[in-house]
């Protein structure tokens, strides 16, 4: 050591750029998780499920729509293509939320997320933004291209049009209620481990098994079981909200007087699940 | 092969999450009592409850998760290669997953099955689900296992299986019945014990030979899958 030491410039840098808010980490993190529920800028192999969901959809609309232009008859209304895509609709969740959520756990970047300028409520927010915007699109295009179908096909001009959007804009809240309802329990599901497999299968475990206790307490001698008897599952839930609220919906659901008990189940589930996740991300652990 | 059939075990039960196959099997046996407890007629609740909960979901989604699970996590923490490095024929690390497999979910599966089919019918009635169930496992098991081995998402793959091929294509159209398990279970059932609930819908022989085939070829193909086995790091 002959000479003194000395503490050399190796051209360290501060950052004196603009400094992006939560509002961008918001809107970062809603655009990648929207890209990530339909595997865009992944792999082809992180495409094959969303997209085989996402043409079964289109097709059976497109099939729909072609039916109706042909022969004039309506196989099913807005609300009633929401009901019958419910299978593909679970599918889907359980595809997608672990692709948000289930992730991040895996790779131990969430706090790495949270050491932002980001709070638990705006990872949760953004999640739950991507989610519900990707399964609503996922209904709302193929509802909009039946109604592209029947609004070219129509015989009395403009008006026949109005009256078909009026229909087709329940349809849209229809599918947003959907849409809201599967991304709260899917993702509160998915946000509970860090494995993809043990996700999806939770996910759709819980809205399979929850089907036949409405088959088994719709055969019960009570009126009264009879009718609350879709309270029960998630989807016979939504469709109980649907029938009550536009009672010409024909789901084949009798609900009796208890619609306001659907609505009112359905919103204070959903709320649940969204508590419940923000309860979930207050502490996250380092792995 | 019994150490990696001891180790596969703590795989399963050693976590929080083997709590996850409790639900399915309570939520069998209690609509069940439900059902008994309001004198509902057998014949009203036993084919939503027994098929449709029972054969359709918990036997199927049970042996997924197991079935998956006993080779796929290990594949996914990259332990498996622990195991492989060991001078074992690949046969018997496959036939102790599968063991394993097969135990645990005969078990969650038949038991409930067993006391469902008690409180609708007889014991005679139950003792032929659960060793259909248990059948039944042994070939969903095999399949679920080679599909960890195929494809890096096979529990998604699965889930087609279950609710595409048999859930919604077995419904409707009559060919896809030859080749799913469900439609096995049933008949073997039907057929130890025959009972108005159950509505078998191919042949016994159909059943029998085609649920050995899937066992054993199945089987064989995971071994031969496994050895040849590449790991591959974290895709898509």
């Amino acid at each position: 050591m002959s000479e003194a030491s000395v503490i050399h410039d190796i051209g360290y840098q501060r950052y004196t750029g603009p400094r992006l808010g939560r509002g961008a980490v918001f809107g970062a993190m809603y655009v990648h998780g929207l890209r990530a529920a339909f595997g865009l800028g992944r792999s082809a192999k992180a495409k094959i499920f969303p997209w085989l969901v996402v043409g079964i959809v289109t097709l059976v609309a497109v099939i729909l729509a072609a039916v109706r232009s042909q022969t004039g008859i309506v196989p099913l209304t807005y609300l009633g293509f929401a009901d019958a895509m419910s299978w593909l609709i679970i599918f889907f969740a359980a595809i997608v939320a672990p692709e948000l959520v289930s992730r991040d756990m895996r790779a131990g970047v969430l706090p790495l997320y949270f050491s932002r300028p980001l709070r638990a409520a705006d990872y949760v927010g953004a999640k739950v933004a991507a989610m519900v915007t990707a399964i609503w699109a996922l209904l709302a295009v193929p509802q909009f291209i039946m109604f592209l179908g029947a609004a070219f096909t129509t015989k009395n001009g403009m008006s026949d049009v109005w009256d078909e959007l009026g229909d087709l804009l329940p349809g849209w809240g229809y599918s947003l209620l959907w849409a809201l309802l599967f991304t709260g329990i899917g993702l509160l599901i998915a946000s509970l481990t860090g494995k993809r497999a043990f996700a999806a299968g939770g996910i759709v475990a819980v809205f399979l098994m929850t089907t036949p206790v409405v088959g088994v307490l719709s055969i019960l001698p009570s009126s009264d079981a009879q009718q609350l008897a879709g309270l029960a599952s998630p989807m016979t839930l939504i469709s109980g909200v649907g029938q009550w609220l536009i009672p010409t919906a024909n789901s084949g659901m009798n609900v009796g007087n208890f619609g306001p008990v659907y609505a009112i189940e359905a919103v204070t589930l959903i709320a649940a699940c969204l508590l419940l996740l923000l309860a979930r991300y207050r502490r996250v652990a380092a792995l | 092969m019994s150490t990696v059939a001891w180790i596969t075990a703590r795989g399963l039960f050693g976590r929080r999450r083997a709590l996850l196959l409790l639900p399915l099997p309570l939520l069998l046996v209690g609509l069940a009592t439900l059902c008994r407890a309001y004198d509902v007629r057998p014949s009203d609740w036993g084919s939503p409850v027994i098929v449709g909960l029972g054969l359709a979901v918990v036997l199927p989604v049970v042996s997924l998760i197991v079935g998956t699970g006993v080779l796929g996590s290990e594949i996914d923490d990259g332990t498996i290669v622990h195991i492989l490095t060991k001078p074992l024929p690949r046969r018997d690390i496959i036939l102790a997953k599968l063991g394993v497999a097969v135990v645990v979910s005969a078990l969650t599966s038949a038991v409930p099955l067993f006391i469902a089919g008690l409180l609708a019918e007889s014991a005679r009635t139950g003792a032929a689900l659960a060793v259909a169930a248990t059948v039944g496992a042994l070939a969903y098991s095999a399949l679920f296992l080679l599909l960890s081995l195929l494809t890096r998402r096979p529990v998604l793959l699965g889930l087609v299986y279950i609710l595409v091929w048999e859930g919604l294509l077995g419904q409707f159209v009559s060919g896809t019945r030859v080749l799913s398990i469900q439609q096995y279970v049933i008949t073997l059932a039907d057929k130890i014990s025959p009972t108005g609930l159950l509505e078998s819908k191919v042949s016994l022989t159909v059943s029998i030979v085609m649920g050995a085939i899937f066992v054993v070829g199945c089987g064989l193909a995971s071994i031969d899958r496994l050895r040849s086995f590449s790991m591959a790091g974290e895709t898509s």
